[in-house]
């Protein structure tokens, strides 16, 4: 089985909100001097599920794609030290400002470009802006199925039986192949890189793509050829305020917080 | 968020290794070493891990199946494990310094029977120096190995072993020649493994810190090796070549001294900013700032010099006073550090609800272990006075 994982470098989701800034002007995140970007937390999941797949089928190979500056190949080096076998880096100044849908055809350009695959593996979402349509978006583009919020998946004769994580349970589909799949967390840890695979890593070479390598147009990419304006970027204030429940007992207390719930229409 | 401690390895794969052990000691160490170490308990579960990164294989040459790295890979590897928990970096101590010691001695039988076990690891490995009377003065050493016929029958009392109850093999430095002149030239090195009849492991000590991993004595009452057991072949070689080794060790404990400073250090430094005396944060208090500046120049001071240490052991040339100052600084300024982030912290840092007061406790094995503090200032003093003839 031939698998492609997505993955992204992001700002550290362990930033220090004080260290978070916005040029609001600019509508862009000032990256957090001395805090080193990471692998987008739930990306390691998609390799993982990529690697239990081919460790299960017996072979294949597992193409490792990200989108991003040249820091980005850190990304693809984590997975391929993880054992993914080979990697390719989307990497052109006109991809600087670009929205979900204009990634997700940069994306599908891209595994289109690779060629043979049977299944596209993704992180549920990019912890950075949480929005988690880039899965869905690449299985538009490419006119296959998709199954987003994965926690299992084995190989079911020529498909896929998937589980998926719901707001009140679990449920489990079948997809034919080839398809596009995002891994929740629920997923289980992800192996560590070993000492050796990561010197194996190392010893590999990543294709860099521009977007005229993959065939796109000036008119596709840029922030100017947003899908979705981005009209306002900014650090929300947060307001919190502390009430102390009087009451001389528990009880007391208790019913003085149930009012004040349904008072507020919380309850 | 964790800073990038793979900062200052020079080569870029080292970088990137130190950095992956860093991810791993924060997820599966930092969160529980406190408890094993309160416990005093073998962290097998952490080992295990240790392992399956090929930790343990780290310095052995490819031909034997291990991954041959350098030991400034070596160095931030152990300060990131100390990082996470001192004792770690323990346990891998004596097992990369015995395993240089047969990979740069041994013959080429000892090599093929034991370096591609110390890989996985299927045995993990002891040294064995200290006795009862002989600490320091190591030449002073009473366990005697006595031949006889094809092989050497070993008898006398060792102490401070650490991974003394788990090792499958010991490097036990023993005197075949009591009377040799200078005593050294009268001592050897046996490589004993576990199960050799006569041979066994005692006590566990009860110690103030370095905990988890066991540190006990060894008896030896007329254990029975075959000659090849004897390090090198060659009677009377065992003192230089212990001696060698242990400058892997130095640079192990000053990698100690530098992990353990710098968690002493990051814990400090948030806890400073977030603690508030006086109506603001302690941080905002100049004591507290030149203290923080002063505890961040000697941690940096000590990992350039250990690095510095390692790469000069990489290329091959002598690197005693090196790895001598390193240990002695890294280790010296751990005491300093830790006892430093006690005070910044105050009485919660003498809790033990937090890793201070375990930093502290572990800070002073590192200036006794692999050659004191003042060993060290004798080994630097001999070497400038060899570099400055008159």
């Amino acid at each position: 089985m031939n698998i492609i994982v997505c993955v992204k470098q992001i700002p550290d989701p362990e930033t220090p909100a004080a260290s978070f800034k916005v040029d609001e002007a600019a509508k862009k995140v000032i990256p957090a001097q001395g805090i080193a970007p990471v692998v987008n937390p739930y990306d390691p999941q998609a390799t993982e599920a990529a690697l239990r797949l081919r460790d299960a089928d017996g072979g294949g190979k597992i193409t490792v794609i990200s989108l991003g500056p040249d820091s980005a190949r850190d990304a693809i080096k984590h997975a391929l030290a993880m054992g993914a076998d080979e990697g390719v880096l989307l990497s052109d100044p006109g991809f600087d400002g670009i929205d979900n849908f204009q990634t997700a055809t940069a994306l599908a350009k891209a595994i289109e470009k690779v060629g043979e695959y049977d299944l596209i593996l993704m992180g549920r979402a990019a912890a950075d802006w949480d929005m988690g349509v880039v899965p869905t978006g690449v299985a538009s583009i490419l006119g296959i199925p998709v199954v987003s919020v994965a926690k299992g998946m084995e190989k079911d004769g020529a498909g896929l039986k998937v589980e998926r994580v719901l707001d009140d349970g679990f449920e489990t589909v079948e997809t034919s192949l080839p398809a596009v799949v995002s891994i929740s967390n629920e997923f289980g840890e992800p192996r560590y890189p070993q000492l050796r695979q990561i010197m194996l890593a190392a010893k590999k070479t990543v294709q860099v793509w521009s977007a005229a390598d993959v065939g796109l147009g000036a008119d596709e990419i840029g922030a100017a050829n947003r899908w979705l304006p981005l009209e306002a970027l900014y650090v929300p204030v947060v307001e919190s305020n502390v009430e102390i429940i009087e009451g001389d007992t528990p009880e007391e207390k208790a019913t003085a917080l149930a009012q004040k719930l349904r008072a507020a229409k919380l309850v | 968020m964790a800073r990038d401690y793979a900062a200052d390895i020079s080569d870029p794969v080292a970088g990137e290794i130190v950095s992956n052990v860093g991810v791993w000691v924060d997820k599966e160490v930092v969160p529980v070493a406190s408890d094993y170490e309160h416990e005093d308990a073998f962290p097998q579960p952490l080992v295990d891990g240790m392992a399956n990164l090929g930790l343990f294989g780290i310095k052995v040459p490819e031909a034997y199946g291990g991954l041959d790295l350098s030991f400034e890979c070596y160095a931030g590897v152990c300060m990131e494990l100390a990082r996470g928990w001192m004792s770690l970096a323990g346990i891998i101590n004596t097992h990369v310094l015995v395993g240089y010691a047969i990979q740069e001695y041994g013959t080429e039988e000892q090599r093929q029977k034991f370096l591609p076990r110390l890989v996985e690891p299927e045995i993990r490995c002891a040294l064995s120096i200290t006795e009862p009377d002989a600490g320091s003065d190591a030449q002073a050493i009473k366990t005697q190995a006595r031949r006889d016929g094809d092989d050497y029958v070993i008898n006398g009392q060792k102490m401070w072993v650490t991974n003394g109850q788990r090792a499958g093999v010991y490097l036990v430095l023993t005197k075949t020649d009591p009377a040799a002149s200078p005593a050294h030239r009268g001592i050897s090195a046996f490589l004993v493994e576990a199960g050799t009849a006569g041979f066994t492991s005692g006590k566990k000590f009860d110690k103030l810190g370095y905990k988890g991993v066991e540190t006990t004595e060894l008896s030896f009452d007329d254990a029975r090796v075959p000659a090849s057991a004897l390090l090198s072949g060659e009677e009377g070689r065992g003192f230089q070549h212990v001696m060698s080794a242990l400058e892997v060790g130095r640079i192990n404990v000053a990698s100690r001294g530098v992990g353990v400073a710098q968690a002493a250090f990051d814990d400090a430094i948030r806890y400073a900013q977030k603690r508030v005396a006086f109506g603001k944060p302690i941080v905002e208090h100049q004591a507290q700032q030149i203290r923080l500046a002063e505890m961040a120049t000697k941690i940096r001071a000590a990992r350039l010099l250990t690095l510095d240490a390692a790469r000069k052991k990489d290329s091959g040339v002598r690197s005693d006073l090196d790895a001598g100052m390193a240990k002695l600084f890294a280790t010296e300024i751990c005491q300093e550090v830790t006892l430093d982030a006690l005070r910044i912290h105050g009485g919660v840092g003498y809790s033990k609800e937090l890793p201070l007061e375990r930093y502290y406790r572990d800070a002073p094995v590192m200036v006794i272990a692999e050659g004191t503090s003042d060993i060290q200032k004798i080994v630097i003093a001999r070497n400038l006075l060899r570099d400055y003839p008159v």
